[in-house]
């Protein structure tokens, strides 16, 4: 055997690859994510600290001016909204599809999954076409007598909220599902043999063996909100900028890239950090829509 | 005496179907809308017609900006798959102690907001001359779809017994013998299926494109964003009744591909 | 409702199933099913899956609501009561230990929905887990149990409110051998004391026949046949009891005439007269018939009253208490014999010609072909 003097690096047998091989094939991953990901985040942070000379001013500058304050405010609000609304909306349809089966899982399945695949700038221009003030809900609304005049719905914060909610409802329900869908069935029947009312069933048993799904999905949604940048610019009013709206102002407009870096630095530190924190309770390969 | 009509399954049901719809409604509003003859996008639609079609098929710019896409998607397609299953294959076959550290930056593209990945290749595209230019936007779609291709693959992979290749390589196979005739075989499925999902992934990529297109170097959403943003023409419902085509298509082909799987 | 009483009265329910009917669209889970169960009895519904078993258990259960028939325990007729007011035990094939909850919170579940305190639930719960043998445990999570111990917990559970009727969906199925065999005592030991009504749902009729007072044996959701384990296994109703519980022997017959005895042809061109009682169903002369005896009852070699068979040997089988003989008989069709304190048999061997006799009261008859 030629290999059998060798180091135990370079030994390879039948079921595991050799340290070099590991290696090599490797090696274009960590390269492409070193350089197009590590790299150009690692610069940003450098230059919010850095220019125009070495200092946390430009960090003082998001904190102490009020309005940008606001900003920072407003998007933590607006992801907190569309978290809320997305569990409200979603666990409900997470339940029923771990529940159904057949014909009516497949149905509910490609309601959830097909808008997961298709583009966020058509799901946005959807709601900027059905927010509009000649749209389908202000005609709906004036056609059933509830105004005589059409309400002003694009380009407001409920827009963003309600359009957002809609963007990323999928990431809230497939984590819920994951985790409703390795209940057994028997626990739900355990329960109300044993005596326990369908709310008390819920309550005591669905829901404390779900949460771990709830939060994944929670935490999935409001780290993506924080950051969303094509829906709250379209359809969001330039008065309630968020976050990455401003970013892309202080870039395309102002040209201030040592601001921009900063409020790009504080939204990816806090979202780097609360995704850390609950490192343990996020499921990303649930995300893939292949739950099932 | 008759069984109870259950009450609170046909609440729970009919709250779910109202979801159902709100998730729906938005995606297929556009379809009616893009054969409207309206100029401004009134509702109800009026009409039947193909010149928001006929517009985008004859415009210069929409073709170049789909022209555009369509390479940089197939590109990222190709690079992310290939890479995506060469570093999953030694992650799950290899004797590696970079498990966490494979684990985090995997997450990463994820996790870090897509406005602030897409600022720092701004910034870092400009100063070594790939913005706006496609081995630019393959780069940065590459680092986005990978993780989707390490998942996927991963599960495939996950599922072939390592003896398998084991048994081959006792038959006189080499290791890439083994895996070309045993291994990818029987995760060929799921790899063309993560290709299909960095394809769409990439071509509806609109925040990182946004920023690295250039004037004349423009993808698809950056162009659709501009057309949203400023006059919000018919054009767009079509364009996005052929990207909800498009979707449907990649959704059943993928799930063509999963049932065909000996892995699933 | 009076928990604290009911540890003194705790009798079990008579149990009255009725013309039960469960269609899934076409088909027929369950096809007209009456069983009565007497307060305190151990009854088995044993049968293949897809037999209706479950089917009927979770009927009783309220998970599912019959087609048409009904259901009552005592005089309430419960066929369309919700579970959770039905007030029975049920043990399931999977534990259903809720994982988030400590041992005892399990087993005090239901007496928090029935609106105990914590300190009486706590008390009576601890009660339970030392009826089952595992006192000590409560503040375990279930995860930290043993399968045997997870399901006695279960048991503990569904009995810890005294409820009059304790269902259980194959709750051993799940165990190995030992403990399986070891579960089964337990169980019919806790019947005993609690002197509660069980049904008892299996596909394992060694269970049926040890544990139950009486086994009701299903197919195609239907009842083949009710009775105790002896009826069952010495003198089955029909041809798939007969094949079903236990190993049996056919031989495809003719019947040549019915009288005070039955004289039937058998393949090789013998005719054998039977007494009239060996006829488990009514036949008449001309008609096909099928011989059942048990590989047990025949006996090595002509002497013995009784008819007798030569068999050509193919295997023979080391068995431990017995030896099992395998060949065919001058037809060709397979016999299997199984004879006890195997040591003088050592001279057999494989192609060997052997008689065996069957005693005229171990055979029975049915009509029909194997």
């Amino acid at each position: 055997m030629m290999e059998a003097g060798r180091s135990h690096f370079w030994h390879s047998d039948g079921r595991q690859l050799s340290g070099l091989s590991t290696l090599l094939l490797l090696l274009p991953f960590f390269a492409i994510i070193a350089f197009v990901f590590v790299y150009p985040i690692l610069q940003l942070l450098v230059i919010s600290v850095l220019e125009p000379h070495p200092t946390l001013d430009n960090y003082a500058r998001v904190v102490e001016n009020p309005v940008h304050m606001r900003v920072l405010m407003r998007t933590l609000w607006t992801a907190t909204l569309v978290t809320a609304l997305s569990v409200v909306l979603g666990f409900p349809v997470a339940y029923y599809m771990s529940r159904a089966k057949g014909t009516v899982a497949a149905l509910v399945a490609v309601c959830v999954i097909l808008p997961l695949w298709s583009s966020v700038l058509v799901r946005t221009a959807a709601w900027s076409f059905l927010f509009q003030r000649n749209g389908l809900i202000n005609s709906a609304l004036m056609a059933l007598g509830l105004t005589s005049e059409p309400f002003k719905l694009l380009y407001t914060q409920s827009a963003v909220v309600i359009a957002m909610a809609h963007v990323l409802l999928p990431f809230m329900i497939l984590p819920i599902y994951g985790a409703l869908r390795s209940i057994p069935n028997d626990y739900g029947r355990a329960a109300a043999v044993l005596g326990a009312t369908r709310l008390r069933t819920f309550l005591e048993v669905i829901l404390p063996l779900s949460l771990p799904g709830v939060v994944s999905g929670s935490l999935l949604v409001f780290l993506t909100a924080l950051g969303f940048f094509i829906t709250p610019a379209l359809l969001g009013s330039p008065q309630e900028m968020m976050i990455s709206t401003l970013v892309s102002k202080q870039i395309r407009e102002v040209l201030d890239w040592p601001f921009a870096a900063a409020l790009v630095g504080v939204l990816t530190v806090f979202v780097t950090l609360l995704a850390i924190v609950f490192s343990k309770t996020l499921r990303f390969d649930r995300l893939m829509g292949n739950a099932s | 005496m008759k069984p109870p009509t259950d009450r609170g399954s046909l609440a729970l049901g009919a709250y779910v179907y109202a979801v159902l719809a709100f998730i729906i409604v938005p995606l297929v509003i556009v379809i009616p809308m893009s054969f409207s003859q309206n100029d401004y996008l009134a509702f109800p639609p009026s009409g039947f017609t193909l010149k928001w079609y006929a517009e985008y098929f004859d415009s210069r710019q929409w073709r170049a900006a789909t022209w555009l896409s369509v390479q940089v998607a197939l590109l990222t397609a190709l690079f992310a798959s290939v890479i995506g299953t060469a570093a999953t294959y030694a992650m799950i076959r290899g004797r590696s102690r970079l498990v966490t550290v494979f684990q985090i930056l995997l997450i990463g593209p994820i996790i870090v907001p897509h406005i602030a990945l897409a600022v720092g290749l701004y910034l870092f595209f400009q100063t070594i001359g790939l913005s706006g230019t496609i081995p630019g936007f393959v780069l940065a779609h590459t680092v986005l779809t990978l993780p989707f291709v390490v998942f996927t693959m991963a599960a495939a992979l996950g599922k072939v017994d390592a003896n398998l290749e084991a048994a081959a390589m006792s038959c006189g196979a080499s290791r890439f013998q083994a895996f070309r005739l045993v291994t990818l075989p029987l995760v060929l499925p799921s790899l063309a299926s993560s290709a299909l999902f960095a394809f769409i992934i990439s071509f509806d990529e609109p925040v990182v494109s946004f920023f690295l297109s250039g004037v004349r170097q423009k993808t698809l959403p950056r162009r659709m964003f501009e057309d949203i943003e400023q006059n919000l023409t018919p054009v767009i419902p079509a364009i996005a009744t052929l990207l909800i085509v498009l979707s449907i298509l990649i959704l059943l082909g993928a799930h063509v591909l999963r049932s065909r799987s000996v892995t699933r | 409702m009076n928990i604290a009483s009911a540890r003194q009265s705790a009798t079990g329910a008579s149990i009255r199933i009725s013309r039960l009917e469960k269609r899934f669209g076409a088909v027929s889970a369950v096809d007209g099913v009456d069983i009565d169960i007497a307060a305190g009895e151990f009854v088995a519904l044993l049968g293949p899956s897809g037999s209706g078993k479950t089917t009927i258990l979770m009927s009783v259960a309220g998970f599912e609501f019959p087609t048409s028939g009904t259901i009552h325990v005592d005089s309430e007729d419960l066929t369309y009561v919700p579970s959770n007011r039905r007030n029975l035990g049920m043990v399931f094939q999977n534990y259903t230990l809720f994982p988030h909850l400590s041992i005892l919170d399990n087993v005090a579940f239901p007496l928090k929905m029935r609106g105990l305190r914590t300190a009486e639930r706590h008390a009576r719960a601890e009660a339970a887990l030392a009826t089952v043998r595992l006192a000590g445990y409560g503040h375990r999570r279930p995860n930290e149990l043993s399968g045997g111990q997870q399901q006695r917990v279960a048991l503990a559970r569904a009995i810890v409110y005294q409820p009059r009727v304790l269902l259980m969906d194959e709750p051993l199925s799940a165990l190995d051998k030992n403990l399986r065999e070891d579960m089964q005592l337990e169980i019919k030991r806790l019947h005993a004391e609690l002197g509660i009504t069980v049904i008892f749902v299996t596909h394992d009729q060694s269970e049926a026949l040890t544990m139950a007072d009486r086994i009701a044996v299903l197919r195609d959701g239907k009842i083949q046949q009710i009775g105790p384990a002896r009826q069952l296994y010495e003198r089955p109703t029909n041809l798939f009891t007969a094949g079903f519980i236990g190993e049996m022997n056919f031989v495809d017959v003719a019947v040549q005439s019915v009288g005070d005895d039955i004289s039937v042809a058998l393949p090789w061109g013998e005719t054998w007269r039977l007494p009239a009682t060996a006829a488990v169903e009514r036949l008449a002369a001309g008609e096909a018939a099928v011989l059942a005896v048990r590989p047990e009852r025949l006996q090595l070699g002509a002497g013995s009253p009784g008819q007798v068979v030569t068999v050509t040997l193919s295997d023979i089988v080391y068995a431990g208490s017995a030896l099992l003989l395998i060949g065919r008989l001058p037809d060709g069709t397979e016999m299997r014999a199984r004879i006890p304190g195997a040591s003088q048999l050592s001279s057999l061997a494989p192609g060997d010609v052997a008689s065996f006799t069957i005693p005229t009261e171990a055979m029975l008859l049915y009509r029909g072909k194997r």
